[in-house]
């Protein structure tokens, strides 16, 4: 057999841990639910889309009639409920993520690009074993065992390319407009910040309002947001460069978040980076004194907000030698205390990921040379 | 292990792959000869601007004639010589559209609103019953692209 149809075969035969996945499901979900919702409320306030001008992709003969617009809907709604709390929630994603779909086809001045996105990743997720963990419905079995949560990794890598090929196509765009890459887009944007800051009684400083809606400030916020999207749609496969750029995604999309309104869009790409997370868990470890204050605390905080299962948290036995209240041994077997401690914790655990590049800097920065030994 | 329909068995597990793998991409590089962008992940593209001042073109007194529409409304009287009132908003909802006679952002960029407006118009023209004189409905749309005049487009639906 040559190498690739090994290769080939071994792509689609592997299985991996998918606590994950249910996580991701419940995120993804969880956004369907209120992607649903917002339907809901623009069919009481404006009406059935199709009592006035819409642009149907199907023939018009295919549009359901106002009640079966409304049914639908609701059917949507309890799908995204169902695959939120695991009652067959691989076929609630698929229902929920085709009727949507079948929405976009019905009228495409609905067209958003972060409603269909969301709409494209919970169809994907339903072909992957994301009903392995977090299925309340299981009551407190909700996850499975260990040796019973493996599953087909293929529709997960499938969910990763969707992922990068949305940063693709929108960089892809970006490059090929001569606007977007000298920073007219942009600098048109920014022009507006005043005129929004006075409205929001944002107390913005003159200084700054002047950098930020001058033609260099554009400029460069444009090539910076598309060098952004290019190193996240690529930098994400290689797994040298893929914590930074999940980083750089993470901070690009809550600065997108503050300053512009893009509906769900920001919470979908976050959610979709737990398709990034090593599947495999408990492969990190956290260890503390357990009388000491602060560790004491970091511990709880581990076992509150580790949600992808990365740490296996275990007390010492007795306080260490240098003092340390806590360590942190990452997947390569390095054992931390102090700030690069607080970055290993900080670069597995979802909530705290915004500051893993900061304390891992503080870290590199502040670390005592090697062989500078103190002469007291 | 739960089971579900949609574990894949091996074999068809490469199809559903390759299937919608090609599917995306096809429509992603599609969507680059799409007025709209449609299915094109294409992110604010454009920080455009578009102003729709409505027309109608009347034939009165054998002559044939435009004559502005303001806020999008006018009246007509039917062969009876019932008034009726035709409002453009009342048909037209999508923001965008709606607003006339002044400039608002061009989302997804000016083709997009011009090509949905084209449609907007003949749905609208072909929707008009009771109006006698209407012959055609005409836009007439100040564009600025990223902040430049990007020119005058006429767009017009005929209702025959």
């Amino acid at each position: 057999m040559s190498n690739f149809s090994e290769a080939w075969r071994r792509f689609f035969a592997e299985e991996r841990d998918a606590l994950v996945l249910g996580l991701l499901r419940m995120a993804i979900s969880a956004l369907l639910f209120f992607n649903g919702l917002r339907r809901i409320l623009e069919l009481s306030r404006d009406g059935y889309f199709a009592d006035y001008f819409h642009l149907p992709l199907i023939p018009e003969q295919w549009l359901p009639s106002h009640a079966g617009y409304q049914l639908l809907l609701d059917l949507q709604l309890l799908a995204s409920l169902c695959a939120l709390i695991g009652f067959l929630p691989r076929e609630a994603l698929l229902s929920a993520a085709s009727l949507g779909l079948y929405f976009i086809a019905c009228d495409r001045l609905q067209y958003h690009n972060n409603r269909y996105a969301l709409l494209l990743l919970g169809f994907l997720l339903a072909f992957t074993p994301c009903d392995r963990s977090f299925s309340f419905v299981r009551g407190r079995a909700h996850t499975l065992p260990r040796e019973q949560r493996n599953g087909p990794t293929f529709a997960r890598r499938l969910f990763q390319i969707q992922v990068s090929l949305i940063y693709l196509g929108s960089t892809g765009g970006k490059l090929l407009d001569a606007d977007w890459r000298s920073g007219q887009v942009l600098f048109m944007r920014y022009a507006h910040m005043p005129e929004y800051c006075v409205q929001h009684g944002l107390p913005v400083p003159a200084w700054a309002l002047a950098i930020l809606t001058s033609a260099w400030f554009a400029s460069v916020a444009a090539k910076a947001a598309i060098a952004s999207e290019l190193f996240i749609s690529l930098g994400i496969w290689w797994p040298r460069t893929r914590r930074l750029a999940l980083w750089l995604g993470v901070i690009f999309h809550i600065g997108i978040e503050l300053t512009a309104r893009v509906e769900l869009f920001s919470w979908l790409m976050l959610s979709a980076y737990l398709a990034f997370v090593v599947p495999e868990v408990r492969e990190r470890r956290f260890e503390f004194v357990p009388g000491h204050a602060r560790a004491a605390l970091l511990a709880r905080l581990v076992a509150l907000f580790d949600w992808c299962a990365r740490f296996e948290r275990l007390p010492l036995a007795s306080p260490s030698n240098d003092g340390a209240a806590f360590y942190v041994t990452n997947r390569k077997g390095q054992r931390a205390s102090g700030a690069l401690g607080l970055a290993q914790l900080a670069e597995a655990i979802p909530l705290f990921f915004p500051f893993w590049l900061p304390l891992a800097l503080y870290a590199k920065l502040s670390a005592k040379p090697p062989g500078a030994v103190s002469s007291a | 292990m739960p089971r579900s329909l949609l574990n894949l068995s091996p074999r068809l597990r490469p199809a559903f792959f390759c299937l919608y793998l090609a599917a995306q991409l096809f429509l992603l590089f599609r969507a680059q000869k799409s007025p709209d962008l449609l299915f094109g992940f294409q992110m604010f593209n454009a920080s455009s601007q578009l102003k729709i001042s409505l027309f109608r073109k009347v034939t009165r007194r054998g002559r044939s004639r435009v004559v502005p529409v303001h806020d999008g409304s006018w009246e007509t009287k039917d062969r009876s010589g019932t008034r009726h009132t035709h409002r453009w908003q009342d048909r037209v909802r999508y923001p965008n559209l709606a607003t006339l006679d002044q400039f608002v952002h061009a989302s997804y960029g000016l083709e997009a609103q011009l090509f949905r407006l084209q449609f907007a118009l003949r749905d609208f023209a072909l929707q008009l019953s009771n109006d006698e004189e209407t012959e055609a409905l005409i836009a007439e749309v100040d564009t600025l692209k990223n902040g430049r005049e990007a020119g005058h487009v006429r767009l017009q639906a005929d209702r025959r």
